[in-house]
């Protein structure tokens, strides 16, 4: 297991269209565990591969709804109802936005067995779900903020 | 995807802004807000509550957080002793959080803020406060009413015991926004209809039947009483100085410091469109609130200026019927709403705001005409500031004390009013602490 480099907003890899997974190899099955290490040590719920600069459909979430999902070619067919509120990218640090996105979402996709499945997820989940599908389109959430960008604080450099 | 941001860690950012830099309460919080627009009216109240707990008794949860661990509170990083603070107020003011919770928010705050190392510490201390949350009881005055011992012993030296006791107590009491009604605007059964329609839960305050205490409501803002300008915020304290002022129809008012305005409005509303009240402050931005309260209620004989109260103006020697002097104090009556003025006031700042007051009674005295009336006025408690300053100026200046016996209502009872002034006490009766000294200018 390792913990990967997060690619930020600027590296051009991050709007590239990303390639379907065709099988499961212990390469990829790698991926799909740094990928998970490299967000919990973001303190992030959701990264799709291109964030740590590979080009293939995965993305994996932890929302804390006690589940660890992973989609693979994942592909949304359904969405209802709408949710605004604010949005953070792990590719885009110390920053949150405004976006509105649909309050439920289904979603279909191969898991780590390269099975197909399909995924319902309604508000933050929902949220994921788009923002993470956006990304292996090579599309940044920045794109979609209604108003200002905004800084958030982490607030610790300053106080040691 | 980023975590969404939680309420506690905006509860964390906002009081270390304000506990570990100086940042104004109300200002900072009012900010988050609104940063934070999409969070729930709970989350709002939840977050306020704990903010608005966490500085109110921060003495008392230090004492706590000391005698559970052996680092002490001013040796601990910034941010670990605030994620213990607003901790320690969950775990011993808010009962309906389970401890757990609390205990496992805080060790995830820690995490997140990049203090991996110090979660078993902060959770350990956590749960040893939660299990010995029953046995902490304090004995010394400020640690059990959260108060700096100095401010304890100065008002010591002017009251009893008990006294002190009730005001400490009485600051740490939940207070109800108190509004004046303009009832020469609306009757009071208009207000009161419109308040009953919008489903406002409210009570008459026992000091004015002219105040009501809100106790439910959304938005002021909301209220339709408010918007028409029927029903201004103003502590029934504040509004005695309207009162004690009693102006008569025709009468020319100036208000030397008076942002935001409730004590002129008050007067306004008296003087039925007769008349002029001039209300100044020192900056624009305080004049604005003056404007914005004058947009609302419509008053057309009031007028804002900006003028420094401690700059003589020629126009108004000897012209006024009555000047209002509510100077700048170190604000010790209303720290049961503003907490943060306990831990900033010094004895230092004290004795400053004395000699400012002298300078600006020594202009704005000139104003009054001969028969006029100075109404002199803080939002103290504080012998120097107060009943110090009215024999001062009764030495120094051609003024005489003026009775104010009856113009407070029937529940307010001081045998100083009849000699023109009264320290009300927060505690002693339901308001903030004030005083009121009432001078008329000697005939020449």
């Amino acid at each position: 297991m390792a913990i990967r480099q997060v690619r930020t907003i600027g590296d051009d890899i991050l709007n590239k269209e990303c390639k379907p997974v065709k099988e499961m190899t212990p390469r990829t099955q790698q991926l799909i565990e740094d990928m998970f290490e490299t967000m919990y040590e973001a303190n992030g719920v959701g990264l799709a591969a291109p964030q740590v600069g590979i080009l293939k459909q995965i993305v994996v979430m932890d929302v804390d709804d006690g589940n660890q999902y992973v989609l693979i070619n994942p592909e949304i067919i359904e969405t209802s109802g709408s949710q605004t509120g604010p949005e953070g990218c792990l590719s885009v640090p110390g920053k949150s936005g405004t976006v509105t996105r649909p309050n439920y979402v289904k979603v279909r996709a191969y898991d780590e067995n390269m099975e197909q499945f399909e995924l319902e997820g309604e508000e933050l989940l929902a949220r994921c779900i788009c923002h993470e599908c956006a990304h292996l389109h090579g599309q940044l959430y920045v794109e979609l903020v209604e108003g200002e960008l905004m800084d958030v604080g982490t607030g610790e450099e300053d106080y040691e | 995807m980023t975590k969404p941001t939680k309420e506690r860690e905006i509860i964390l950012d906002i009081l270390l802004e304000v506990l570990e830099r100086g940042g104004f309460v109300h200002v900072i919080l009012r900010q988050a807000l609104e940063k934070n627009q999409f969070l729930e009216k709970q989350d709002r109240a939840f977050i306020t509550r704990v903010v608005e707990g966490t500085i109110e008794y921060r003495l008392t949860i230090d004492a706590v957080i000391n005698s559970c661990s052996k680092v002490k509170v001013n040796k601990m990083k910034p941010v670990i002793r605030t994620i213990l603070r607003m901790s320690v107020y969950q775990l011993l003011w808010m009962e309906r959080i389970p401890d757990s919770a609390v205990c496992n928010e805080a060790v995830n705050l820690a995490v997140k803020r990049k203090f991996q190392g110090l979660k078993g510490f902060v959770n350990g201390v956590l749960r040893t406060i939660a299990r010995q949350k029953d046995t902490f009881v304090f004995e010394d005055l400020s640690l059990k009413y959260s108060m700096p011992q100095w401010l304890i012993d100065l008002w010591r030296e002017q009251y009893p015991e008990e006294t002190v006791e009730e005001i400490l107590k009485s600051f740490l009491a939940a207070a109800p926004t108190t509004v004046r009604c303009n009832v020469n605007q609306a009757s009071m059964e208009e207000i009161r209809a419109s308040l009953d329609e919008q489903q406002v839960g409210y009570r008459v305050s026992p000091l004015s039947s002219q105040a009501l205490l809100l106790e439910k409501y959304d938005y002021l803002d909301s209220l339709e009483a408010f918007q028409k300008g029927w029903i201004q915020v103003q502590d029934a304290s504040s509004g005695f100085v309207g009162d004690v002022a009693d102006p008569k129809e025709g009468d020319q008012v100036l208000d030397v410091c008076g942002a935001p305005g409730g004590k002129s409005l008050h007067i306004a509303d008296k003087l039925k469109g007769t008349g002029l009240v001039v209300v100044r402050d020192l900056t624009e931005s305080k004049i604005r609130l003056v404007e914005d309260n004058l947009d609302r209620t419509g008053f057309t004989n009031v007028r804002a200026e900006v003028w420094d109260a401690l700059e003589y103006d020629p126009d108004w020697e000897k012209k006024a019927d009555i000047v209002i002097a509510d100077l700048p104090c170190s604000g010790l009556g209303i720290i049961g709403k503003k907490p943060d003025i306990k831990y900033q006031v010094t004895p230092e700042k004290l004795d400053d705001l004395v000699s400012l007051q002298r300078e600006i009674l020594s202009v704005v005295s000139r104003y009054v005409k001969p028969g006029g009336k100075l109404i002199y006025s803080t939002c103290t408690i504080d012998r120097k500031e107060n009943e110090d300053q009215r024999n001062w100026f009764l030495q120094e200046f051609p003024f005489e004390s003026r009775s104010i016996e009856g113009f407070l209502g029937d529940a307010v009872q001081e045998e100083a009013m009849k000699d023109g002034y009264v320290q009300l006490l927060p505690g002693r009766y339901p308001c903030d602490g004030f005083f009121i000294a009432s001078f008329v200018r000697r005939a020449e």
